[in-house]
C-alpha cells in the first residue's frame, strides 16, 4: 500500500508538472494535466465536504455527551444542517439564501473585521510593554507613520509625511516583502519537490 | 416602513453585528452564539455551493451522461473520480480512513505539482524580475525620474531582500563553548534584515489596520442608518 500510494503520489504530480512546463514538445500532456487537475478539483471539494460533515459529527458528539458548551455546538449544527439543506434543495441563489447570505456571513465577516482595529491597537501596545527592541519600535513606527500618511487628518494633511510614507511602503518594504516572498517561494518549492521526490508523505505513506 | 426582505436581511445582519461587537466589553455568551452561528451558516453554504457547483454538476452529471451514452473510455475517464471521491468520504470513519490514502496521495501529488509551478512562475521569476527592473533606466527616465534617485531606491530594495533572506539562514557553526553561532558577518547581515523585516510586517500592519477601521466604520455606520429608519 506504501508503495502503491508514493507512486500514485509522485505519478500525478510529474505528470501535471510536466503538462506546466513540457507542453511545447508534447502537446497531449495539456489535456493529460487538464483531466488531472479536474479530478483534483473534484476531490478538494469532496474533502471540503467530508470535513464538513466531520465538523457535524464532532458537535453532535458533544451535543450527546452533553459537554461544557454544548449549547453552543447546537447552534452550530442547527445553524449548518438548516443552511445545507436549503442550498441543497433551493439552490444558492435562492432568495432564502441571499438572507443567509447578506443577513449572517458577510456582515459577521465584516463585524469580526470590525473588532479586530481594537485588538490590533491592544497588541500594539502590548509589544510597546513587552518588547521594546529596535525592530518591534522600527514596526511601530512605520505602522503609525503609514498610517497617518494615508488618512485624512481632520486638520489637513501634513505634507511632507505623504510623500516619506510613500517612499518607505515602496522602497524600504517592498525589499523586506520581496525577501520574505522570494523565501516563501523557495520553501514551498523545496516542499513540493520533497513530496515529489517521495521524501515526505503526508498522506500516510512512510 | 414595509416587511420586505430587505428587512428581514437587515434586521438579522444588525442582530449578528450587535452580538459581535459585545466582544468589545469581554469574551461572553452572546459574542459566543454569534461565532457559532456564523461557522454553522458559513460551512453549510460552503457545502451546499460545493454539493451543487461541484458535485452535482462536475462528477455526478458526467457520470450519469457517460454511463447512459459515453464510449468506455468516457465510463472510466468519469468513474475514477467517482471511486476516488468515495475514498475520500471514507476519511470520516477513524476504522475505514485508510482506504482513503491512495484518493490523498492522488491530491496531494497534483497540489505538490501545482505549487511548485506556482512557486516557480508566481512568486520566484517574476520577484527576480521586479528586482531587476528597479534598475531599470529607461523606464525611469520614461517617467522622468533621475539616475541617482533610481540607483539609490533600487539598492536600498535589492539590500532589503538579500538581507531579510539572509535573516531566515539558519546554519551555524558550534563554538568552543558548545554553543551554536552563525558567521559574524552574517549575524551582521541577519540583524539589518531583521530591520527591515520590522518596517515591512509595519507596512502591512498599516495595510490592515485602514482595511479593520474601514470595516469598524462601515458596520458603525450601518447600525446608526438601520435605528435611524425606525425614529
Amino acid at each position: 500500500m506504501r508503495v502503491v500510494t508514493a507512486v500514485i503520489a509522485i505519478a500525478a504530480g510529474v505528470l501535471v508538472l510536466a503538462g506546466y512546463f513540457l507542453q511545447g514538445i508534447f502537446p497531449a500532456l495539456a489535456s493529460v494535466q487538464a483531466l488531472l487537475l479536474n479530478w483534483a478539483i473534484l476531490l478538494t471539494g469532496m474533502a471540503a465536504l467530508a470535513g464538513i460533515f466531520n465538523l457535524i459529527f464532532v458537535h453532535t458528539d458533544k451535543i450527546r455527551l452533553r459537554e461544557k458548551g454544548s449549547i453552543y455546538s447546537a447552534v452550530l449544527v442547527i445553524g449548518l444542517v438548516s443552511t445545507l439543506l436549503f442550498g441543497m434543495i433551493l439552490g444558492t441563489e435562492n432568495e432564502a439564501m441571499k438572507i443567509v447570505l447578506n443577513g449572517v456571513i458577510v456582515p459577521a465577516e465584516a463585524s469580526l473585521l470590525g473588532i479586530l482595529t481594537i485588538s490590533l491597537l491592544y497588541a500594539a501596545i502590548r509589544l510597546l510593554r513587552r518588547r521594546t527592541d529596535a525592530t518591534s519600535i522600527l514596526f511601530l513606527l512605520t505602522a503609525a507613520f503609514l498610517i497617518l500618511g494615508s488618512a485624512t487628518l481632520p486638520f489637513g494633511n501634513i505634507p511632507i509625511l505623504g510623500t516619506v510614507a510613500r517612499w518607505v511602503s515602496q522602497v524600504w518594504a517592498l525589499g523586506g516583502a520581496r525577501g520574505i516572498l522570494i523565501g516563501v517561494a523557495l520553501g514551498t518549492l523545496t516542499t513540493g519537490l520533497r513530496v515529489l521526490f517521495g521524501a515526505d508523505r503526508p498522506y500516510g505513506g512512510n | 416602513m414595509t416587511f420586505s426582505l430587505d428587512l428581514i436581511t437587515g434586521a438579522v445582519s444588525f442582530l449578528i453585528t450587535l452580538l459581535i461587537f459585545s466582544y468589545l466589553i469581554g469574551d461572553n455568551p452572546l459574542f459566543r452564539i454569534a461565532i457559532y452561528a456564523f461557522v454553522g451558516v458559513s460551512s453549510g453554504y460552503v457545502a451546499a455551493v460545493i454539493f451543487r457547483q461541484i458535485i452535482l454538476l462536475r462528477l455526478f452529471q458526467p457520470f450519469a451522461v457517460a454511463m447512459i451514452s459515453g464510449s468506455l473510455l468516457d465510463k472510466s475517464l468519469t468513474l475514477v473520480p467517482v471511486l476516488f471521491s468515495l475514498l475520500i468520504f471514507m476519511k470520516i470513519s477513524p476504522r475505514l480512513a485508510g482506504m482513503g490514502r491512495v484518493a490523498m496521495a492522488f491530491l496531494v501529488g497534483v497540489a505538490a505539482a501545482v505549487t511548485i509551478a506556482g512557486a516557480l512562475t508566481g512568486t520566484l521569476l517574476p520577484q527576480a524580475l521586479g528586482a531587476i527592473n528597479t534598475f531599470d533606466m529607461n523606464a525611469a527616465l520614461a517617467r522622468n525620474i533621475q539616475p541617482f534617485e533610481v540607483i539609490g531606491s533600487g539598492a536600498i530594495t535589492l539590500a532589503g531582500t538579500i538581507f531579510t533572506l539572509i535573516y531566515f539562514h539558519f546554519g551555524a557553526h558550534p563554538k568552543p563553548d558548545g554553543s551554536m553561532r552563525r558567521l559574524g558577518l552574517i549575524e551582521i547581515f541577519a540583524w539589518l534584515g531583521r530591520i527591515f523585516i520590522g518596517i515591512t510586517l509595519g507596512a502591512i500592519f498599516a495595510g490592515v489596520y485602514a482595511a479593520a477601521l474601514t470595516a469598524l466604520i462601515e458596520r458603525i455606520a450601518f447600525l446608526i442608518n438601520f435605528i435611524g429608519k425606525f425614529l
